[in-house]
């Protein structure tokens, strides 16, 4: 995958052969995290980056913006080089992560206060910290709860109040590292509605790093890790229509990908992929008419 | 049963005390604290007692949870007042053997009493009308003179707020670790002192690895927000002097004036 063409002009993001390795002294053996990974995010791009635990889809997530610096190769924001201590802030305040537990990413005991936290770190002046806090909270719909304590909200709306605090920097880009992961199926919807209408209205590209496969049919494009490498990439349709190589790689597929799979491979006349509930039903209901049309034929 | 634990309560509202700057309520309030040992005698006293019952009825906090606070030192009420009883001179109202309690014993309670019942108020005042971000961000500005001998103000300030936001979750995280080790058999309630600190331990351990774990989490977290310590930080709450804090400070003024005059011209009532 890595002599693949990458990087043209129009990346934001750009991670050039990029290799990693945690120093862990007490095991001898290095373990590679990441093994010459080049790709490229488009601006304005919605991708979401699939993979097992320790496929290093979460370690390349922080070479996106300075946390982790890669051992070999280059990553580029905006052509800003993350190796560059000078831009480090600007950085991070272009290419914002948010993680996994909405409580351990929370600073201020009253909503609006950690919403601040990024513009004061950025030295904005206080009247215009006091817009963007309003703002990011209106984009992230919790305005109404700006004045509560977050331990009294949900994780769904904890996680929203993470996302605002990124916002409130007005960054390019947001990485989201599972922010899904923790939260009930309500929760769920409102993190992934609330990134979508960010990607939509605002224009903010979205990583969204996940292991529900559902999540990744909404994504732009899909970009699949495996143990440090990419596997594939492409659109939805691209990917999950490849549901040999990722069951090979134990990935999963979404539900109706895999149904429409399983009949095809029965012998029914069917399309290549469907991803959504809505195709798999588009894509089974003539089968479905033909087969009652012919019991019909058969009574008579 | 963790979570009844309450620190720093705080009641939101708009009276005149809210809208204090919370530097001058804390100024006050320790000036305040000192002018209560100041006051060497019961004309003093009563002057700041009425003082402190004006405050409490213009707080706007229900007059309940001052009793509340209150009862919480109870004890300690008590058992000064008793002690008190038996010492000082004047004359002997009740004698039982080599114990007496005498007429200046019985001034000194009720003038101990006073005091520290005052004391209890005055500090429940600010901590029920003062935020905790608005103390911690009060105390981060009022300390600053100390950066000229290298103490860490911001960090200081940073420490405590993350402190008292961590507060609640590492209550409710307590709760369910118990349960969890509680189901897994447990016993947390009987058996003698050893025991059952012994029987904490199964609760502390999980409970401070978890701890470092979020401790990692949210410094990221903080470094991913361009955390990079107090220099050049903004803040988005700007805390102003008005007019409100001009009156509050002169009605202090006033007080420990009363207070200083009413040592000097009555005679000293505690010997």
């Amino acid at each position: 995958m890595n002599d693949k063409q990458v990087g043209t002009k129009m990346d934001y993001i750009k991670a050039d052969n990029i290799s990693f390795s945690y120093d862990e002294p007490e095991i001898e053996e290095q373990h590679e995290v990441l093994k010459g990974v080049s790709l490229g995010i488009r601006k304005g791009e919605f991708v979401a980056l699939l993979g097992h635990n320790g496929s290093g889809k979460s370690t390349i997530a922080k070479t996106f913006n300075a946390m982790l610096l890669p051992s070999g190769g280059k990553v580029y924001v905006d052509n800003m080089d993350t190796m560059d201590e000078s831009v480090l802030y600007e950085i991070r305040r272009r290419v914002g992560l948010v993680l996994q537990n909405p409580d351990n990413q929370l600073v201020a005991s009253i909503v609006e206060e950690d919403v601040a936290f990024g513009p004061e770190n950025l030295g904005v002046p206080p009247a215009d910290i006091r817009r963007r806090v309003d703002d990011a909270l209106k984009a992230v719909e919790m305005y109404d709860y700006r004045l509560n304590a977050p331990y009294k909200l949900s994780g769904g709306q904890k996680q929203r109040i993470a996302i605002a605090g990124i916002i409130a920097m007005q960054p390019d880009c947001i990485v989201l590292d599972e922010p899904t992961a923790m939260l009930d199926p309500r929760g769920r919807t409102e993190v992934l509605n609330t990134i979508h209408k960010l990607n939509e209205e605002q224009g903010i590209t979205i990583v969204l790093i996940t292991h529900y496969m559902d999540e990744a049919v909404q994504a732009d494009r899909v970009i699949v890790m495996d143990s440090g490498n990419i596997l594939t990439e492409g659109t939805p349709q691209q990917v999950f229509s490849q549901v040999e190589l990722l069951k090979k790689h134990q990935l999963d597929v979404p539900q109706a990908t895999e149904l429409i799979y399983r009949l095809k491979a029965g012998g029914f006349d069917l399309p290549d992929c469907a991803l959504t509930i809505e195709e798999c039903v588009a894509a089974l209901e003539p089968l479905l008419n033909k087969a009652s049309l012919g019991e019909t034929y058969a009574d008579h | 049963m963790v979570r009844d634990i309450t620190l720093g309560q705080y009641f939101p509202g708009k009276s005149f005390i809210h809208r204090l700057d919370p530097r001058v309520k804390i100024v006050i309030t320790f000036v305040y604290i000192v002018f209560i040992f100041v006051a060497s005698n019961f004309e003093g006293l009563l002057t700041m007692s009425a003082l402190i019952l004006g405050v409490l009825l213009l707080s706007g906090v229900p007059l309940k949870q001052y009793f509340k606070s209150l009862k919480a030192i109870l004890f300690v009420v008590i058992f000064t007042s008793v002690l008190n009883l038996f010492y000082g001179g004047g004359r002997v109202l009740w004698s039982w053997g080599f114990v007496q309690i005498t007429s200046g014993g019985v001034s000194n309670a009720v003038f101990i009493t006073i005091r520290i019942v005052s004391l209890i108020l005055f500090s429940s005042v600010l901590t029920f009308t003062t935020s905790p971000t608005e103390l911690t961000d009060a105390l981060e500005r009022i300390m600053k003179p100390l950066k000229l001998f290298h103490v860490k103000v911001h960090e200081i300030a940073m420490m405590m707020t993350i402190a008292l936001r961590f507060v609640p979750t590492l209550l409710e995280e307590t709760d369910k670790i118990m349960s969890a080790q509680k189901a897994r058999g447990a016993d947390m309630e009987s058996g003698g002192l050893m025991q059952r600190i012994r029987g904490l331990i199964p609760v502390l351990i999980p409970l401070f690895v978890s701890s470092f774990r979020r401790a990692y989490d949210l410094a990221m977290a903080m470094e991913c927000r361009c955390y990079h310590g107090g220099e050049g930080r903004t803040k988005m709450k700007v805390l102003h002097v008005s007019g409100l804090d001009a009156v509050a400070a002169a009605l202090t003024l006033v007080v420990c004036a009363a207070v200083i005059f009413c040592g000097i011209y009555f005679p000293a009532s505690l010997h």
